[in-house]
This record gives C-alpha cells, sequence and structure tokens, in this order.
C-alpha cells in the first residue's frame, strides 16, 4: 500500500529543472542543430515510470517555462510538450514492456511528430529552417534515450521516488 | 527481479486511476492544446499578455547564468592557470592596440572639430552625441534558426524595445524584448531583420536583410547599375528612425551582376563580431521626431541670434559712434553669427 503514498517527489521536480537547464545552457554551434529535446526525454521518463505523479498539466506548465526561457510564443512549447505526453501516456502500457531499443524507434517516431508541429508553428511566427535538420533534435534524443533512461532510473530508486 | 515486481506493482495501482478519475486523455488533450493555441495568438496579436511575459521574465537571468556557469567556471581557471608569457605577450598586444587607437583618436578629434564648425556655418543644431550603456552577453537563443541573445541590461535600466545595441566595430541589432533585469536582442543577420543602409563612400541607399548566417548581410533591389563595388563600407542611414545614422553595419564582400536577375546581387560582412562579442553598448537615441529637433533647432538659434542682437544693439549704445552703419547691421545679422564680421570689414 505504501506504494501509493508520494515520497521524494522533489526529485522528479529538481530533475525537470535540470531538463529546463540543459535546453538553454550553450553548446557549440555544430551541436547546436542537435540539441536533444531534454524536456520530453525526462518528462517521458517519469510518465512511465510515475505516471500517477506527472501528467499533461505537469508537461504543459514545464512547456510555458521553456517558452518563457526560449522568448518562444507562449504556448508553443507548451503545446509540444502536451503533444509528447499525450503519445506517450496513450502508449504508456506497450511502451513499458519494450525492450530499450524498441522504445527508442517508437519514441523516435513520438519526438519526430513533436519536431514536425514545431517546425509548422515556427513556419507560422516566420523562421523555418530550410531543410530536415529539424528532424535532427528527434534522432539524437531517441538515441540518448537509454542513458537518460538508465540514469534516471539510477536516481529513482537511489531516493526511492514514488 | 526486485525492478519487475515494483513496476508490476506500480502498474496495478496506476491503470486504475488512469481510467476512473478525471477526464480522458483525449479530452485533456484537447483543452490543453486550445489553451495552447489560445494563448499563442494572444501573444503574438494582441499587446496585453506582454506584462505578464515580462514579468517572467524574472527567472530567465538566474536560468541563463547557472547554464551558463560550466562556461563561466572555465574560463576562470584558465584565466587563473594562464602562464605569465602569454599574460606578457596579450598585454604587449594591448599596448600595441591602445597606441593605434589613441592615434585614431586624435584625428578623430580634428574631425569632430572640423564637423562641429561645418554644423554652425549650416546653421544646424549642434552635434548631439548619443547616450550609451554598456551590457554584458548573459545567453545565446538555443535556437540555431534565429539569431538572438540575451543581454544583462532590462527594463529596470532603462531599456526599451528596438533600442540599438552596438559593439566595438558596428552595429549588432535591436531590442525585441525587455523582461525586468534582461532583454532579448534580435541581431542584424537573423532571417526576420532588415536595416536601411548607405554607402558610406558615395551615399548610395539601401536595405541591408539578414540571411540566418552569422557572417552575411544581402543588400536587397539594389539596380544593376549602381555604383557599389566590394570593400564598400555600409553604415546605418537613420532613415527607419530606428537606428542611429553613420554606424558601420557591414563591408561589401561580393557584387554579382547576373543578367538573368533584375537586381544586383550585393553581399556584406557584418563589421560587428556579432558571434564573438561579449560586451555591447546599448544607445541611447534621441525620441524626437525630425520635425520637432528642426523646429527646436530653428528656435534655438532664432534666440540666439536675439541675442547677439541685443548685445550689439547695447555695445552700440555704449560707444555710439558710427550710427549709419549699425543701423543697418541688424539686416545681415539675421545670418548666423560668423557672416557678422564680413560687413565689419571694408567699414574699417
Amino acid at each position: 500500500m505504501s506504494a501509493t503514498s508520494p515520497r521524494n517527489v522533489w526529485v522528479i521536480w529538481v530533475s525537470m529543472l535540470f531538463a529546463l537547464l540543459l535546453s538553454v545552457s550553450p553548446l557549440p554551434d555544430f551541436m547546436e542543430m542537435g540539441r536533444p529535446l531534454w524536456l520530453a526525454l525526462f518528462m517521458t521518463y517519469w510518465l512511465l515510470a510515475l505516471p500517477q505523479r506527472v501528467g499533461m498539466l505537469t508537461a504543459w506548465c514545464f512547456g510555458l517555462l521553456a517558452d518563457v526561457l526560449n522568448g518562444a510564443l507562449l504556448g508553443q512549447n507548451a503545446l509540444i510538450l502536451t503533444l509528447v505526453t499525450f503519445l506517450v501516456l496513450s502508449l504508456h502500457q506497450r511502451l513499458r514492456m519494450f525492450p530499450l531499443s524498441q522504445q527508442c524507434i517508437v519514441l523516435l517516431m513520438v519526438f519526430g511528430l513533436a519536431q514536425l508541429v514545431q517546425l509548422w508553428l515556427n513556419a507560422l511566427t516566420g523562421n523555418r529552417p530550410p531543410t530536415l535538420v529539424f528532424i535532427l533534435p528527434a534522432v539524437v534524443s531517441a538515441l540518448l534515450w537509454p542513458w537518460v533512461s538508465m540514469i534516471l532510473r539510477w536516481l529513482q530508486q537511489r531516493f526511492g521516488v514514488n | 527481479m526486485q525492478l519487475f515486481v515494483t513496476g508490476g506493482c506500480v502498474e496495478e495501482f496506476v491503470i486504475k486511476p488512469l481510467f476512473t478519475k478525471g477526464p480522458s486523455l483525449g479530452v485533456r488533450l484537447l483543452v490543453l492544446a486550445v489553451l495552447s493555441v489560445a494563448l499563442m495568438v494572444v501573444d503574438a496579436r494582441f499587446a496585453f499578455l506582454k506584462p505578464f511575459r515580462s514579468q517572467l521574465g524574472v527567472i530567465v537571468e538566474p536560468i541563463y547564468w547557472l547554464g551558463n556557469l560550466p562556461v563561466t567556471l572555465w574560463e576562470n581557471t584558465t584565466q587563473e592557470l594562464s602562464s605569465r608569457t602569454e599574460l606578457a605577450a596579450e598585454n604587449e598586444k594591448l599596448k600595441t592596440e591602445q597606441l593605434l587607437l589613441q592615434r585614431r583618436l586624435q584625428k578623430l578629434a580634428a574631425l569632430t572639430e572640423q564637423n562641429v564648425r561645418l554644423r554652425e556655418l549650416l546653421n544646424s543644431a549642434a552635434l548631439v552625441d548619443d547616450d550609451v550603456l554598456a551590457t554584458e552577453l548573459i545567453g545565446i537563443d538555443p535556437n540555431p534558426f534565429t539569431h538572438r541573445i540575451l543581454i544583462d541590461k532590462g527594463e529596470k535600466d532603462g531599456v526599451v524595445i528596438g533600442q540599438p545595441v552596438l559593439d566595438a566595430r558596428g552595429l549588432m541589432g535591436q531590442v525585441v524584448e525587455v523582461m525586468p533585469y534582461s532583454a532579448r536582442v534580435l541581431l542584424l543577420t537573423d532571417t526576420n531583420h532588415s536595416i536601411p543602409v548607405q554607402v558610406n563612400r558615395n551615399g548610395l541607399r539601401a536595405i541591408a536583410s539578414g540571411t540566418g548566417n552569422p557572417e552575411r548581410l544581402e543588400l536587397r533591389h539594389v539596380a544593376d547599375t549602381a555604383d557599389i563595388k566590394v570593400g564598400d563600407l555600409l553604415v546605418s542611414s537613420g532613415l527607419g528612425q530606428r537606428f542611429p545614422s553613420g554606424y558601420p553595419v557591414a563591408t561589401v564582400s561580393e557584387v554579382i551582376h547576373d543578367s538573368g536577375q533584375p537586381f544586383a546581387i550585393v553581399r556584406a560582412i557584418p563589421t560587428a563580431s556579432l558571434n564573438r562579442s561579449r560586451y555591447m553598448l546599448l544607445v541611447f537615441t534621441d525620441t524626437r521626431t525630425p520635425e520637432q529637433r528642426a523646429t527646436e533647432s530653428a528656435e534655438a538659434e532664432v534666440a540666439a541670434d536675439q541675442k547677439a542682437l541685443e548685445e550689439k544693439a547695447e555695445t552700440a549704445a555704449g560707444s555710439n559712434t558710427p550710427a549709419p552703419s549699425q543701423s543697418t547691421a541688424p539686416a545681415p545679422a539675421q545670418a548666423p553669427s560668423t557672416t557678422a564680421p564680413a560687413p565689419v570689414r571694408p567699414a574699417q
């Protein structure tokens, strides 16, 4: 029964804030194109691990924070992150059963879709990447997924987050 | 094994709340998506969300500072550890540079004086130097397809939207978003940015648009026969009433005359080091319109003439010698005071 009472939930918030930090940290120019979707990655892990603690509203709020940080239209990243959350939650039961490699492929689809919506929104506001590079962050994120999930699982077990 | 068991356990507790309480996933997505879209539209089209947004911006600076912390720490340690010889070499270099700049400054003083004299001759208002405020870069926009930076001065320092930003070598861009303690600057090379410029050599006007490449601007709609050459310096013309005139913007690097194109293709390299500068200047320009400025300078001129006239009348009343020549003097005295000695000379 103790599984339902919240324990050490602050770890989730701290890790999400860390993801927010990573998403604006300076990177060399050539890596800037493939900046991983840190917020989406971290959010996905917590959604899969503890769907009773984080949900769409959490994702939306963090998306708004990302908008303020990036100077994007208020609601742009919020919409994207909500969409990712929706997809992950609806695939939730299957995703948990998949091995890591298969999870990567599914997440590539999810993040790719999110990037596509991001591209549309960017095109509406006027700055549009000229080529297919908009898909690069999704690929990088999918490749990073095993490591991110391993680290976060270690964190979760270390602090007994529930 | 342990993990699997806890995982299964969590699953058991998860599925129930997911399906029993609260609206379904689709409904939640719909509500939040509509909310996001509404927010985006309001943010893009109306102004009443701006204050809220700029207040939220308070969190921006600490987060960018934290994000930059590893870089700053690394720079500090390398600075601490940099060898004595390196420091000596840098010192030497800076001294030479200072000498060169001093020489230019001397020349500049002479030129400024000349400029002031010429302006006096032209009857125009005195040359007013723009007020500036030094600022430091604190962050770069993470989106690689826009060229925007964050600076550490904001509303509290009097920064306003549209304010021009310079570095040591030329114009960098303009402020597009103001937060309490920081501001966002759109650089010249952003694809959304254009600036009215003038060729310094002959005054040819053009518009320099950003290309998304930090090392390139393009001049739009330049006639094929226009007198523009590689190496020409482009300065801001001040015609958009946003940037002050006369600051260097770019040097022309390529002029392509293609008979298949209606206009010449002119490319230029920004003189400011857009992706290297760390310290910048915010320029506070005169907020008056050109008409106001002209009227005010004209009024000042009239007042000065009046004063000169009165002085002259006083001296005339004091000495009271050549009455007829004094009576004709007021007519030319309407002209600037520099012409006043001219009619005096033949009288002597």
